[in-house]
């Protein structure tokens, strides 16, 4: 029974193809069957993220136009098995996206055996994002600790909750907040809005906080999932991540300001 | 002449004209063409359910002010008729088509997103009917367990609404009675729509964006700051919104 994941913000720029990118690969470094589907259509990025830009052929779009079929278009990953990428097209838009065309791109994977198919939304709340989410059993919400990210959140939420077909069904779309680049540091400056503020505004279920890190930045150019840093705060917060979604309970990490050693405080740092 | 003072006097009270913020659907035309317009809008209809039975609403020409000369006027009172709407005015009308539009017996409004002084065609707020025993009363409370999120709007003209959780920054909640959120309320809030005076608000914390009771509102920048996060009910006393913590 494959389980379909919605990562999904309102807002751009905050981490949701970096998401995307390191929880596909975490689930499928945990031996799960795993296909990731970039729905930002025409800015085609998660092939980038996951360092397979030079094998795409066929897209999404070529699969719901059916010019080719969806064992033409995925794409294996080199280096975790079990992981399979099926990227966006850069050159045509949103508008050819189809309701069917995406139940049936997903119906495909669901018969090929897929545990988890994730969704990498556009930003937004148009048609790429209303049909990323529409077959979704779960959604990963991706926020930044700042009032416009939290407020975006606040509207998908509401869109989870009627644009979708569990809703139309009655039923409900599972909801995760997923807090991206934060920094304990410029939250104690007040700076940046504390997690339990937005948790208290969103009022959702935490299952994970990613430390700002630079490292992000550097594995995305590199083309190298962020989980696959296991020396890096935000790497090692992203594998927390998974595991909780996989039913783990694991404690929270890099919540706190780091404390500073000696020398950093005689000499500042 | 005492009793024509009288009649004066009643004369008074025979009505009342007043400036009022008032909630109106606003149809906006992509197209000119009459039966696509009918077409579509019956499907949306469908979806409404009875949420829009009887609601009033005004028509922009904003989109099709090209094609507007080609727009059946009359016959589009009609059709909104049909479908079990209250045509109220058209509004972005160029001048040189304004007397056709008036002809057809249309209102012409001014622009502006938010419509506030318009001639409603008032309705007689909801009779209770006496029901009989099979069919029970359909229920005059709305209750969410669920927040309300930004950009989620409740409707719930036949009645009180009550949230049991928060409501969000960019929500909007429309009771025809009274409204209780037994949470942190952030959104707009607008109780008595249909103008029950009576209609009250209450909240666990106050930090609503705007409240209203029967068309009279308040900005949160007009609060009164010690308000602010306390919890409070909100109602109307001769005319004038008043917040007192409970």
């Amino acid at each position: 029974m494959s389980r379909i994941v919605v990562v999904t913000s309102g807002k751009g720029g905050v981490g949701k193809t970096t998401t995307s990118a390191a929880f596909a690969t975490g689930l499928a470094q945990k031996g799960f069957k795993t296909a990731v589907i970039d729905f930002d259509v025409g800015l085609r990025n998660l092939d980038l993220i996951m360092g397979c830009e030079r094998r795409v052929v066929y897209d999404l779009i070529n699969v719901i136009s059916g010019e080719a079929n969806i064992h033409q278009a995925l794409i294996k990953d080199k280096r975790v098995e079990n992981l399979f990428i099926l990227p966006a097209s850069q050159t045509r838009d949103k508008d050819a996206l189809t309701q069917e065309g995406v139940e049936a791109v997903i119906n495909s994977l669901k018969e090929d055996g897929f545990d988890f198919i994730v969704c990498d939304s556009p930003a937004g709340i148009e048609r790429g994002a209303a049909l990323a989410m529409y077959f979704a059993d779960d959604a990963i919400i991706v926020t930044n600790p700042e009032v416009s990210s939290v407020r975006d959140s606040d509207r998908i939420l509401g869109l989870l909750q009627s644009r979708t077909r569990k809703a139309e069904r009655g039923e409900q779309v599972r909801e995760h907040l997923l807090i991206t680049r934060y920094s304990p540091n410029r939250v104690a400056s007040g700076d940046m809005l504390a997690m339990e503020d937005i948790l208290e505004i969103l009022a959702v279920p935490l299952i994970g906080v990613i430390p700002e890190s630079g490292s992000v930045l550097q594995a995305s150019n590199s083309g190298v999932p962020v989980i696959m840093d296991k020396n890096s705060t935000a790497g090692q917060a992203y594998d927390d991540f998974v595991k909780r979604f996989l039913g783990e309970t694991v404690p929270h990490r890099f919540l706190e300001v780091e404390k500073k050693g000696f020398f950093k405080r005689l000499f500042g740092g | 002449m005492h009793e024509l003072k009288e009649q004066d006097a009643l004369k008074e009270n025979v009505l009342e004209l007043k400036g009022e913020m008032s909630l109106l659907n606003v149809l906006l035309l992509r197209t000119t063409e009459l039966a696509a317009i009918e077409k579509t809008l019956t499907e949306k209809l469908e979806k409404a359910g009875q949420l829009l039975n009887r609601s009033p609403i005004i028509v922009d020409c904003s989109t099709v002010v090209d094609q507007l000369a080609e727009l059946d006027f009359a016959g589009l009172k009609q059709t909104l008729t049909q479908l079990g709407l209250v045509p109220v005015g058209l509004r972005q009308v160029p001048e040189n088509l304004e007397e056709q539009v008036q002809q057809s017996g249309w209102a012409i409004l001014r622009g502006g997103k938010a419509i506030a002084q318009v001639p409603v065609e008032t309705e007689a707020a909801p009779q209770i009917t006496p029901q009989s025993d099979s069919e029970p009363m359909p229920s005059r409370l709305m209750l969410l367990e669920r927040p309300v999120r930004s950009g989620q709007q409740v409707y719930f003209p036949h009645g009180d609404i009550v949230v049991m959780q928060q409501t969000s920054a960019g929500s909007e909640l429309l009771a025809g009675g009274s409204v209780h959120v037994y949470g942190t309320l952030r959104g707009r809030v607008l109780a008595g729509i249909q103008g029950d005076t009576m209609a009250r608000i209450f909240c666990q914390r106050l930090e609503a964006e705007l409240i209203a009771i029967a068309g009279r509102y308040k900005l949160l920048d007009e609060l009164d700051a010690s308000l602010k996060g306390q919890a409070v009910m909100v109602y109307l006393d001769d005319d004038k919104l008043k917040i007192v913590p409970i």
